[in-house]
């Protein structure tokens, strides 16, 4: 009998070869590894070897959806992505919300393996249980909407959802995107960029498959609940007054509040006055609709309008957080035209906003300090604030032009080849640009940021206890320790153990897939309402423990670091940007702060079974986990720790 | 199960205000329910497609679901659509099998699957999209309203689909049709 919330089939795509065929999913990569993440880190481990090229024919591109995807559980419309990193080298992966995943479920495949590379550009056809490759010679170069149209009116069906690359993928710009559902965004890492090196412009995917689950009745019964979670009880009136009320935007005025809101490069974590970037001024002049993902519960997406200025009728879904940071408080741009226009031209290049944001601030503070002039940028002098220039860099980076073609290579390589002092001002960590949080002001972030498979990026293990003061659950999950000591974002005590927590709790929800709302802000689900879920979908009985689902994400924690450990990762690289380390905070609550690694690291190794002075997993951590074969792959290589 | 069948329409375990208590119960009249969608209410996440394709076929399908949102994703309009088991049913009246009743209860046109002989003229009468073909069997599939307990209203996150007594529905659009006046009234409450 075959596990339920699976359609059981996985597409395999030779690119170099044309060739696209059927195979079944094995049942042992289901139990083993769930979906998403898991899957990922395991056909990523079994294929991409050290010395393959991130954008070579040898790379391989997974995009993935979970036994969740397509049910009732919410949200169930996301999907991932992920590959090499042409911008950090190691692990990559980003994940979107959208209908896209859903789709792909529909259509009868619970993920797509990617290789070669095509000598044509092509797209990819999904429909009802079969593929086809088509030629893409008129797609190439479109931006994302148009692309996305022009397909949905080849196949002549509106219900066709589409992931496609804009002309930033197509140029190879190191952080550009998969764009999905017109504007959902797999932003981090690059792989638009992988795709674009696989001359695959887009995935088109519609399909007729119903999902069936194992135990129907006992899963609808944890589906209602989880969406009466949202509606009823301790933290229906959060989620109205916040998520739903401001979407991510709302974040903009709490960070601030905690001094955590990156400013001008990451130099400070606090605005002022925040209100003329915040939510509510987002939400006053901004919003026309309300919109949600795939089967969500949260509901917590705005569609937004520029009213009038010069960028008047520019309208994008979003912009989240995240954009309205790096393209906002992050440059010292005031003006929200701009960063609507910022979201909205990321969105149809297919650029992730962060990165890109990023990239313009480290041009702004290279300026600034006299390392570049006006003769590296063609004449265009960039100055912090200055959102029309801040514009015109993007234009630039995603057609890879003038200056663009420097800073579309990421902070890390540009800061190489300009040399110097540059990488001082190129704010990453492992070659990611940093989002939107500062380890200074919030502790626990210094360790995930660290110890992140991908770089500097909340997403793999950012702790929320203590970002957002969710007391009762620092007493439920670690009644060990002390909740208020916890709680405390300024200390670096205990938040190791915390951060590796969460690394095991979104492993699981990175696999099944959900969102990190619901997960994080508020915190619904934990391992008890996983537990429930999978073992309900797929009838995998031992997933009734919470404690076999944080094994299972503990696994996939192991397998993505051993993935970046066979890459020549270790202890070095477990570390942070010295604007984190030394530089104290100038202002805000953190005021004078600096972030201390080491007591979290240590803490951080203890739980996870990592030597502390090489950061390498021991023998038996890898054996527990169910990973011999990685074990004795890593210590063939020499990269495995033994104890004694 | 949710509900209990029978002439008496009774409803157990529906949330909100009297929940299980029918007109019939306190012994007064017995009102119809309708299904009353508000599109500038919709989000377009689906979850009532889910729903509805779990309640009638045991597995999630937008496909096989009676209700389905009609988006335009670019431009960001959704719009739940639904039968509206209109009084004088041109489907009933173009069945060329007899197989569209009323049920007496609930106000829902039905079709009995054993009578339908899939031919589909009910799909080609209705100006709504109301019935649907099973892509399996080759029958009709249509809204039912779940015995009189529509698990997309249940399920609805943003209450865009309310399942509500009949002669409620035109004060409810009227008071919706004012919805801009709120502000003026917000004002002369903050001033007075």
């Amino acid at each position: 009998m075959a596990y339920g919330g699976y359609q059981g089939k996985f597409l395999d795509v030779d690119l170099s070869a044309g060739r696209v065929e059927v195979h079944p999913v094995p049942e042992e990569m289901q139990r083993m590894y769930l979906g998403g993440d898991g899957v990922a880190a395991r056909i990523l481990w079994d294929t991409v070897r050290p010395g393959v090229d991130p954008l070579g024919p040898d790379n391989v591109l997974v995009i993935a959806t979970g036994p969740l995807t397509g049910t009732m559980f919410p949200p169930s419309g996301r999907w991932m992505a992920a590959s090499l990193s042409p911008l950090t080298f190691h692990w990559g992966e980003a994940h979107a919300g959208g209908f896209f995943g859903a789709e792909l479920k529909y259509a009868g495949f619970d993920y797509l393996v990617i290789r070669g590379s095509s000598p044509e550009p092509v797209w990819l056809c999904i429909f009802d249980g079969k593929a086809q490759l088509r030629p893409a010679f008129d797609l190439w170069g479109k931006t994302v909407p148009e692309t996305t149209d022009t397909i949905v009116r080849e196949l002549g069906d509106p219900e066709v959802k589409v992931a496609c690359i804009g002309p930033a993928g197509e140029k190879l710009v190191r952080y550009a995107a998969i764009m999905s559902d017109y504007w959902r965004a797999a932003g981090r890492t690059g792989m638009g960029a992988v795709m674009g090196a696989k001359r695959l412009k887009a995935i088109a995917v519609r399909g007729f498959q119903p999902v069936r689950v194992a135990d129907p009745d006992a899963f609808f019964a944890a589906c209602r609940d989880a969406h009466r979670a949202h509606r009823e009880g301790e933290w229906a009136e959060y989620i109205r007054r916040t998520s739903r009320r401001y979407g991510t935007t709302g974040l903009t005025d709490a960070m601030n509040a905690i001094g955590r809101l990156p400013v001008k490069n990451h130099q400070d974590g606090y605005l002022p006055d925040v209100e003329r970037v915040g939510c509510e001024a987002i939400r006053q002049k901004y919003r026309v609709a309300h919109k949600a993902c795939f089967g969500c519960a949260l509901q917590c997406k705005y569609v937004s309008h520029v009213p009038s200025g010069p960028y008047r009728g520019t309208r994008s879904e979003g912009p989240e957080y995240e954009t309205v940071d790096a393209w906002g408080p992050n440059i010292l741009v005031y003006d929200l035209d701009v960063v609507m226009r910022a979201n909205y031209l990321c969105n149809i290049y297919g650029l992730d906003t962060i990165s890109a944001g990023a990239a313009v601030a480290f041009a702004m503070e290279l300026y600034e300090r006299g390392l570049i002039g006006p003769a590296d940028t063609g004449g265009m002098e960039i100055r912090w604030g200055d959102g029309e220039t801040a514009l015109a860099l993007l234009e630039q980076i995603a057609r890879r032009e003038g200056f663009g073609r420097l800073l579309g290579e990421g902070c890390d390589l540009a800061a190489r080849e300009l040399g110097g002092e540059a990488w001082r001002y190129a704010i990453t960590v492992n070659g990611l640009e940093a989002s939107g949080q500062d380890p200074r002001s919030h502790k626990s972030v210094g360790c995930t940021y660290a110890t992140n498979v991908r770089g500097a990026d909340h997403l793999r293990s950012l702790s929320v206890i203590d970002e957002l003061g969710f007391r009762s659950k620092a007493v439920e999950r670690f009644p060990h320790l002390d909740p208020d000591v916890c709680g405390d974002l300024l200390d670096e005590t205990y938040k190791g153990y915390m951060v590796a927590d969460q690394e095991e709790c979104f492993a699981v929800c990175d696999s099944l897939i959900l969102c990190k709302y619901g997960v994080m802000w508020p915190p619904i689900y934990y391992f008890p309402e996983f537990a429930r879920a999978i073992s309900t979908a797929t009838g995998m009985k031992e997933y009734a423990d919470p404690e076999a689902v944080r094994a299972l994400g503990r696994r996939i924690c192991h397998l993505r670091r051993a993935f970046n450990v066979r890459l020549g990762w270790d202890r070095s690289r477990d570390t942070l940007h010295p604007r984190f380390t030394e530089e104290p905070m100038p202002s805000g609550p953190a005021k004078g702060q600096v972030c201390r690694l080491e007591p979290m690291l240590k803490e951080y190794y203890e739980v996870r079974g990592y030597d502390e002075a090489t950061g390498l997993p021991y023998r038996d951590t890898l054996e527990k986990a169910g990973l011999s074969d990685v074990a004795g792959e890593l210590a063939r290589l020499g990269r495995l720790a033994e104890r004694g | 199960m949710h509900r209990v069948g029978g002439k008496h329409g009774l409803t157990l375990g529906s949330a909100g205000p009297g929940a299980g208590i029918t007109p019939a119960a306190l012994g007064g009249e017995s009102v119809q329910k309708v299904l009353l969608v508000w599109p500038e209410r919709c989000t377009g996440c689906r979850v009532c497609e889910l729903a509805c394709s779990w309640e009638h076929e045991r597995v999630f399908s937008p496909a096989l679901s009676r209700i389905q949102v009609v988006s335009w994703k670019r431009q960001g309009v959704d719009v739940p659509m639904v039968c509206q088991q209109c009084q004088t049913a041109l489907c009933m009246e173009a069945c060329t099998a007899r197989a569209v009743s009323r049920d007496p209860d609930t106000g829902a046109v039905l079709v009995d699957e054993r009578r339908c002989i899939g031919c589909h003229m009910c799909v080609l009468a209705c100006p709504f999209g109301g019935p649907a073909i099973h892509p399996e069997t080759g029958k009709i599939i249509k809204c039912d309203l779940c015995g009189g307990n529509p698990r997309c209203a249940e399920m609805c996150p943003v209450g865009a689909i309310e399942y509500v007594r009949a002669d409620r529905v035109g004060l409810a659009r009227k008071r919706a049709s004012l919805g801009y006046l709120t502000r003026y009234l917000d004002l002369a409450v903050k001033e007075g």
